[in-house]
């Protein structure tokens, strides 16, 4: 009955439209008091759930990312990119992707990726003979890469979900192979729909133009550097390091690239600061419906559910990628990996399988559910940038979701291509 | 705005050395950021849904429930407040060991919060009865956050 | 009518603690023919110890096993045990904590709003390093060890002349294997779970903190029981003192035998030195008539 509680009322609330972090808070309240328990609990761990120092990683981190849009730092990576593949079948489209795989490592967001690389990339392709939807398809689904490649809060937010526990260090590292992998096979898929639809080939620009362009780009990748190594050498922590890459967009775009005026910087930090209220909230009213489902022992009746229906890891392995997918249309990343962890971490372990392992998918799998209907925020915002409807994009998708999707497998049942590199840096 | 250039300061502190009460200090100033940010949020509109459904519906009975969801956001926010002053009042003998401050002070953001997301619920539901134009539903996507 | 106890652990199932309090479950079912059990929420299900504590007082939760030191802020009589070299060994700890004292210092619980139910060990903690073996204060000079972050153990590592640094407890391994710190300090048990030994295999045991854990109920949820339920809820978590102390000891000789067979070098240390120069310490924290009385009665069983 108290789960019914739990859960009908949460849907309910979330299809009349009330915020999602509403939705858990009230939901959590209304179960709470049913089960007699003193309500205050939900707001204790509410508030329990926001007081964690490295939640303001996040933060730190989305500000960073968006410094880095409104400055020059993300436009220069994108050149770089486009001077190393350009020349490639489908030019643009790899360009798009490369772009991803290097703005990515800084941004660390997936919708910051998908406005910037969006706004600069899609009119270009637009401008030389590219369909739309297929400029929209390989931004929207390229912003996943910047969520597997560090840093990455949403390793953050899964870390302090699975109770702190996990490294985050060794979460970031994890994501780099995986994440590269996904560029790759996007990269085929982008090929693919290049060559069917008799895309255009642009010249090698040559290596001295490389050459410039690299060194036009050296502040953004001197940052991936900072925060990549800061965080994996054990020098800084996440938050830390989170906070050093702000003060340094600051410095690079305010004083070598001399690129953002005030109204800028302002609009970046009111950005900055609606992300994080908006967010940080989810996390903390997930927090007391966390609590509750502890309280209902609900994990723990998850693992003997599983386990009743089958011995197999494979077959665990493949219905949790599934339900996750499922979930991922209809929500957004963050919330669900906040609500998710927590149950679905002590199956995957029962079953043998390394958190940090079942970090990389988890944020994978939900990745790709940001660009799925009916809820997907990269989606919407490659559609917003572009102008164009929703369905249009999807109707020509299909080989990048099949991309991802085969990205997703192998990274869930080929345990090495997440857990090597880790193992190597320790 | 000034306060976030202010917690940006904090961080730079905790860069440079660690004395033990730097952290709990950001992590109190958040909670004023975060219960601050999500009344005004209520107010804006800007907060995360799922809206699909309610977007599509007829004029008419996307009023009527989004206002039955104000009215529940509303009730929380009210509960959040209450309960809050419970939580601060019943661990304000508690002192924090690094920062030498009684517990309890960590609980009355949760208290100002609520009182403004009753505050700014309410103005929702009026503006919407009197017939004014709503704050917008969604958030510019470009701010949401993946 | 049929009562199930909700008590809160931070540690994992089968640790001591847990199987304590699982087995004073036991305990009061047979003696209540099977009307009151507990159901253990381990691995901070519910949160961690400073939340689990509100939930506690506030009659959320039933009960909970907490550190004392989490304790120090809410009553103050929790300081004393927790203070540094306070006990001469794990005996003494335990026949002190057995006796009156012990019993005063669980009453000062009610007050807050909390009942004390038993003292359980929490293991005597010794500094390692990756240096050399520490057997004077000489020795600690210059030495760089992690400390938890309290207050506390910052004051007692400078004091002992060596440097504290506090740090979270997962990066301490790297931090020995990168040299950022020389030592940590630490039980048996945790010293070979926490696979230090491999990088600090210098191990003085100079006990300098047992700062014991504690099964505490809430007072709101006490007093829903009869007086007849409580004496059984009193006696059974008695009973599980025992068995805990039998499980605490096999883990720590466990612990013992697998870090001595990967080559530790293990001293033992005269601490007469380390507590004189404690003074400053306890002039700073047990700073009430009330705690400098418990100090005292402590030191009187020891002479
Ligand atoms: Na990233
Ligand atoms: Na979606």
């Amino acid at each position: 009955m108290a789960l019914t509680i739990l859960f009908g009322s949460f849907v309910l609330l979330l299809l009349i439209g009330t915020p999602i972090a509403f939705c858990l808070g009230i939901a959590s309240f209304l179960t709470v008091a049913y089960l007699g328990i003193p309500p205050l609990i939900v707001f204790q761990q509410m508030n329990a759930g926001i007081s964690v120092f490295a939640l303001m990683a996040i933060p730190f981190f989305i500000y960073a990312g968006d410094l880095m849009v409104r400055g020059d730092i993300a436009a220069r990576l994108v050149a770089l990119a486009a001077s190393l593949v350009g020349h490639f079948r489908g030019g643009l489209g790899q360009v798009n992707i490369a772009a991803s795989t290097l703005f990515g490592g800084i941004s660390g967001s997936a919708v910051a990726d998908a406005s910037a690389i969006g706004g600069l990339m899609i009119p270009q392709m637009r401008q030389r003979g590219y369909d739309v939807d297929y400029a929209v398809n390989i931004t929207v689904t390229s912003s996943i890469i910047a969520l597997m490649i560090p840093p990455s809060h949403n390793m953050i937010i899964y870390s302090i979900s699975g109770g702190g526990q996990i490294s985050i260090a060794d979460l970031f590292t994890a994501g780099i192979l995986p994440g590269f992998l996904l560029a790759m096979g996007l990269a085929a898929a982008a090929w693919y729909v290049a060559n069917k639809r008799g895309y255009p080939i642009t010249a090698f620009e040559g290596w001295g133009n490389i050459g410039r362009r690299a060194l036009g780009a050296i502040p953004g990748i001197i940052l991936i550097g900072i925060i990549f190594g800061g965080v994996r050498s054990g020098v800084f922590t996440a938050t830390e390091s989170s906070c050093i890459a702000i003060v340094y967009a600051l410095l690079i775009t305010l004083f070598v690239y001399k690129s953002m005026g005030w109204t800028d910087f302002v609009a970046a930090t009111l950005g900055a600061v609606r992300t994080t209220a908006m967010v940080l909230l989810i996390i903390g009213a997930a927090a007391a419906f966390g609590w509750l489902l502890a309280y209902l022992r609900v994990p723990a009746q998850m693992i003997d559910f599983m386990q009743s229906m089958t011995d197999s890891p494979l077959v665990i392995f493949l219905l949790l990628n599934v339900l996750l997918l499922f979930l991922g249309t209809f929500m957004d990343m963050s919330p669900l990996i906040i609500i998710t962890t927590p149950i679905f971490l002590p199956v995957v372990k029962a079953f043998g399988m390394d958190p940090v392992h079942f970090g990389v998918i988890l944020v994978l799998n939900l990745g790709i559910g940001l660009c799925t209907p009916p809820v997907g925020a990269v989606l919407f915002v490659g559609c917003a940038v572009a102008r164009i409807r929703v369905a249009e994009a999807i109707k020509t998708i299909w080989p990048f979701y099949f991309a991802a999707f085969v990205v997703l497998m192998l990274v869930t049942y080929v345990p090495a291509i997440s857990l090597w590199l880790p193992s190597v840096f320790k | 705005m000034t306060a976030f250039t202010a917690w940006q300061v904090w961080g730079r502190f905790v860069v440079n050395d660690s004395p033990s009460w730097t952290e709990p200090a950001s992590v109190l100033m958040m909670g004023w950021f975060i219960l601050l940010g999500s009344a005004v949020g209520v107010r804006e509109g800007y907060h995360l849904g799922f809206d699909i459904l309610v977007v599509v519906l007829p004029e008419t009975p996307r009023r009527v429930l989004v206002t039955i969801s104000d009215i529940a956001v509303t009730g929380f926010g009210g509960a959040m407040a209450w309960y809050g002053y419970q939580l601060a009042a019943g661990t304000w003998n508690n002192v924090s060991p690094a920062l030498k401050i009684p517990v309890g002070i960590s609980y009355t953001p949760l208290i100002v919060g609520g009182v403004l997301i009753v505050l700014f619920s309410l103005e929702r539901i009026l503006r919407r009865l009197a017939g004014l134009p709503e704050p917008h539903l969604e958030a510019d996507p470009a701010d949401s956050v993946a | 009518q049929e009562v199930v106890l909700r008590s809160a652990d931070t540690h994992p199932d089968g640790y001591p603690t847990v199987e304590a309090v699982k087995f004073m479950s036991d305990v009061l079912k047979k003696e209540t023919d099977g009307r009151i059990s507990i159901q253990v929420f381990d691995s901070h299900q519910l949160g961690e110890e400073k939340e689990t504590i509100e939930q506690t007082k506030f009659g959320v939760i039933d009960l909970n096993r907490v550190n004392f030191a989490p304790m120090n802020g809410i009553v103050p009589a929790t300081i004393v045990p927790c203070m540094p070299y306070i006990f001469t060994s794990k005996e003494n700890m335990r026949s002190v904590m057995d006796g009156p004292i012990g019993e005063d210092i669980l009453k000062a619980f009610e007050p807050a709003g909390y009942v004390g139910l038993a003292v359980y060990d929490s293991g005597a903690r010794s500094f390692y390093n990756s240096k050399h073996p520490i057997k004077t204060l000489e020795d600690l000079k210059g030495l760089k060890f992690r400390v938890i972050q309290s207050d506390l153990f910052v004051d007692m590592v400078n004091a002992l002349g060596a440097n504290a640094t506090p740090m979270a407890y997962g990066e301490v391994y790297s931090g020995l294997q990168t040299g950022l710190i020389d030592g940590a300090e630490n039980n048996w048990p945790s010293y070979e779970s926490s696979k230090h030994f491999e990088v600090a295999k210098y191990y003085s045991l100079d006990q300098h903190s047992q700062c014991p854990e504690v099964l505490m109920m809430s007072k709101v949820s006490w007093d829903k029981l009869s007086p007849e339920d409580q004496t059984a809820v009193r006696d059974a978590a008695k009973q599980s003192v025992t068995k805990m102390r039998e499980l605490w000891d096999a883990q720590e000789e466990k612990s013992r035998k697998i870090v001595e067979a990967a080559g530790v070098e293990i001293n033992e240390v005269d601490p007469a030195p380390f507590v004189k120069a404690m003074d400053p310490i306890y002039e700073k924290y047990a700073d009430t008539p009330e705690l400098k009385d418990l100090v005292k009665r402590i030191r009187d069983t020891q002479k």
